[in-house]
């Protein structure tokens, strides 16, 4: 569904994401992770057509998000960090606008269904500034999917949620996966990547380091055996000293 | 305790003048900086220099004559008494000094009396008072009078004004803890104002001569009737500490301005001791306010200006949006939306100030010429500025949406699609105005006497066609010029400031006028291409219109070859760019 070959980013003499290959499939949840400054947005943006690859090619669904922008477009959402939404549009003409941009004739029944699943139909009419932080995420994530995307692309997708939200959150980037979308998950919350990711790509400096399910990865970088957590993963991975566990005052 | 609070404000303020110096090096803030630094010399400062002569500001300005700074003192005292009415009736909030989130975290559990953090606040507020003071002193003294005592008097109305608003800001706290609700007290403000209102009245009916038509035949006899009302009877009384306070920026000389000086530092003074004598808890208050400006600043520093912004109400769509046809609609529909949020605050002061300075300047033809030419005469100037101000306030496009251009670049719509449903919707406000007008002005042709009416309404019907045109290409530049330099244009609705930002926007005026300039010039070789040659056929009017058509048709071609070039700046746009700073 995604297929990316030797992507490349530069911002001057500054290499953000270097010659990246991957693909992704239908179903799969691919946990994007690495320390700050590993090329994640960079990556997702070049993936979204956000900003073009200096090198390298991005297929989604078969189109090239340069060459063919408008159809590979159509495949995919981006779902950022921070929902980012138009201040002066309702939570149902958010809808109503997206609607007319990716032309979706039957958006009326699909968009009250996301609102009723997402717990904002009684907000149709407010703004986001009259949402909390987590009704503004759930009304981005209803922009999304309208046009139920092949692709979904998640940039830090817990951030500010509370554990309610987060459950849900799971539970519906687990069930756009089983219905059929590839996801691409960015976050920092290793616990997350554990979780619900069916794959795992690390990335260090702009290079990727390890592609692989967890448990391929945990053997790549498991000094002995492979019940290693991700964490000790990541930092093994990274290069970065594990902190040493916090222990019981009784055992240390 | 203060000289810790001194400390904090005194590196605060000169590191963050450091930071502004440093960002010179880059040319875009070295080039805004020259350009601002001659712009305030040539308009400003070079009178200081110069004197009162060849040509500089005379002494005796419209201020420096006792007569006119008589009247110009009780019409500021009415203005003074009138902000300071506001003051007690529009706000509703309880007393809360604005501190930053690290002045909140710092100072609030530090062992800080509340008095010093009073002070703190008023010696810090002096800053931004001096520089005002700066900017008003430079302005007014262009109307006459000595620099100094201007300067001296702007101090003295801001640093009394910022007393009386945190002091009436306590007392509505206070008010507020005795049960006195928001309602109530405007409620017995407005009964004040009424009660003084009618007292005047009263008192001009039984006092004054009549007015007559030459009271109120133009501007100057109206001010000259106000200040025989405002400066006898209770007018006097009720205005009477308000002059006190403007009193010492129209003093003619030193002496007198000493004179004047001493009743307003004892008001000042009385004011200062209301302040820091009343005791107010504001901590929580300041708190919630802390914590909006720190997430507004948040929001803004994360690029994301929509939210930072406040106090939004659902607008209603100007059209139902169907779920199928061109993408770009949607762009023009979600624009119209947001359309309340242009005509803000701002937006209105500049209408009513524009719609003042018209009928000041030509209420005096209106007693000698027909009303209609007057208002045909108003509305040509109404159409010019339309044409020249209306791109630059109705900023329903790139200019607001760039923050959101990741969000845009998603949507799968080629760049011109973009572009051009980004132009549309301000397009359409300003065609929907200027149409009005040459609709009121078609009225008023048929007031206009004799041959006149079929020029008119040649012009009228060209004007009709060409201003949508004019109006899509005048929006075209600071579009482009969002996009290509980023930083130097506001997008949201802080704007940059200091005297590089100032720069910033004379060099892009300039350049947008030259653009412009540049882009009429095929549209005026198609009209005369048309309308010469037909001239000689069907005489100077009837080719007006079909000679605008050509005109408009090239116009209309490079506002899509414009689109087109626009559409791919904003494919090419890169979000990771600095914003504007």
């Amino acid at each position: 569904m995604v297929q990316v070959e030797g992507l490349t980013k530069l911002y001057g003499e500054f290499t953000a994401v270097n010659e990246l290959s991957f693909s992704i499939q239908p179903g799969e949840v691919v946990g994007l992770v690495g320390p700050n400054g590993a090329g994640k947005t960079t990556t997702l943006r070049c993936l979204a057509g956000i900003i073009p690859p200096t090198r390298g090619t991005v297929l989604v669904g078969g189109h090239d998000i340069v060459r063919d922008a408008l159809a590979a477009k159509k495949q995919f959402a981006f779902l950022t960090d921070e929902p980012r939404l138009f201040d002066y549009l309702t939570v149902w003409q958010h809808l109503n606008f997206v609607a007319r941009i990716y032309q979706l004739a039957d958006y009326e029944k699909t968009g009250a269904e996301l609102l009723a699943e997402l717990e904002l139909a009684g907000k149709r009419d407010a703004l986001p500034g009259e949402l909390s932080r987590g009704m503004k995420q759930k009304l981005a994530i209803a922009c999304g999917l309208l046009h139920s995307p092949k692709v979904i692309y998640f940039d830090e997708p817990l951030t500010g949620l509370d554990p309610l939200g987060i459950r849900r959150m799971k539970d519906s980037i687990l069930k756009r996966a089983r219905a059929g979308a590839a996801i691409i998950l960015s976050s920092h919350l290793l616990h997350l990547v554990e979780e619900i990711c069916t794959r795992l790509l690390i990335l260090q400096n702009g290079r990727k380091i390890a592609d692989g399910t967890l448990a391929e990865v945990t053997q790549k970088f498991s000094a002995q055996s492979g019940d290693a957590s991700l964490e000790e993963i990541f930092f093994r991975a990274t290069s970065e000293p594990a902190l040493p566990p916090v222990l019981p005052v009784e055992s240390k | 305790m203060i000289a810790a609070l001194c400390y904090l404000q005194y590196h605060s303020t000169r590191n963050r003048l450091v930071t502004r110096f440093r960002r010179l090096k880059q040319p875009k803030y070295l080039f805004g900086a020259v350009a601002g630094a001659l712009y305030f010399y040539f308009y400003f400062f070079r009178y200081l220099f110069r004197g009162y002569g060849n040509g500089a500001i005379p002494a005796a300005g419209p201020l420096a004559s006792p007569q006119s700074a008589l009247l110009y003192e009780s019409l500021a005292a009415l203005v003074l008494f009138v902000i300071v009415l506001l003051a007690w009736i529009i706000p509703h909030e309880r007393a809360a000094l604005t501190f930053s989130e690290a002045e909140v975290a710092f100072l609030f559990p530090a062992p800080v009396t509340r008095r010093t953090l009073i002070n703190f606040k008023l010696v810090r507020s002096q800053l931004r008072i001096f520089f005002s003071t700066l900017l008003l002193a430079l302005f007014s003294h262009r109307l006459g009078g000595n620099v100094w005592i201007h300067a001296l008097g702007w101090w003295l109305v801001l640093s009394t004004l910022n007393l009386h608003f945190l002091g009436s800001s306590f007392a509505r706290t206070l008010l507020l803890d005795h049960g006195v609700s928001n309602r109530l007290r405007r409620v017995l403000a407005l009964v004040v104002v009424a009660v003084a209102s009618v007292a005047v009245w009263i008192w001009a009916k039984q006092t004054l001569p009549a007015l007559t038509d030459s009271d109120t035949a133009d501007f100057k006899s109206i001010l000259n009737y106000a200040q025989t009302v405002l400066s006898a009877g209770p007018a006097l009384y009720l205005l009477y500490p308000f002059r006190l306070v403007v009193r010492p920026f129209f003093a003619p000389d030193a002496s007198a301005f000493l004179i004047a000086l001493v009743p307003a530092l004892l008001l000042f003074l009385l004011h200062y001791l209301w302040v820091i004598f009343s005791d107010v808890a504001f901590e929580e208050a300041s708190v919630e306010a802390s914590q909006k400006l720190a997430t507004r600043i948040a929001a803004v520093r994360a690029g994301n200006w929509q939210a930072a912004r406040k106090n939004q109400k659902a607008g209603r769509a100007w059209f139902k949006l169907a779920p199928a046809g061109p993408a770009q609609t949607a762009l023009l529909w979600k624009n119209l939306i947001g359309i309340r949020q242009v005509f803000s605050a701002r937006l209105w002061i500049v209408i009513v100030v524009v719609c003042v300075v018209f009928f000041a300047a030509f209420g005096h033809i209106a007693r000698t010429q027909n009303v209609a030419v007057v208002a045909a005469i108003i509305i040509a100037i109404a159409l010019a500025y339309s044409l020249l101000l209306g791109p630059q306030l109705l900023r329903l496009d790139f200019r607001r949406d760039l923050p959101m251009a990741d969000i845009l670049k998603t949507f799968p719509m080629r760049g011109w699609q973009i572009a051009l449903g980004e132009i549309l919707a301000p397009v359409t406000v300003l065609a929907g105005f200027q149409w009005l007008l040459l609709l009121v002005g078609f009225g008023l042709i048929l007031f206009l006497p004799g041959k006149q009416e079929a020029l008119m309404l040649a012009i009228g019907i060209s004007a009709a066609v060409l201003l949508p045109v004019l109006d899509f290409l005048m929006l075209l530049i600071p579009n482009a010029a969002v996009l290509l330099f980023p930083s130097w244009i506001q997008t949201g609705k802080d704007s940059p400031r200091g005297i590089e930002a100032t720069g910033q926007r004379l060099i892009f005026a300039m350049g947008q006028l030259l653009a412009l300039l540049l882009a009429l010039v095929p549209g005026a070789l198609a009209f005369s291409v048309v309308y010469f040659p037909l001239k000689m056929l069907a005489g100077p009017v009837a080719p007006v219109p079909f000679a605008s058509l050509a005109a408009t048709l090239v116009l209309a071609a490079e506002a899509g070859f414009g689109v087109m070039l626009l559409g791919k700046l904003f494919e090419r746009f890169d979000v990771t760019e600095e914003p504007a700073s």
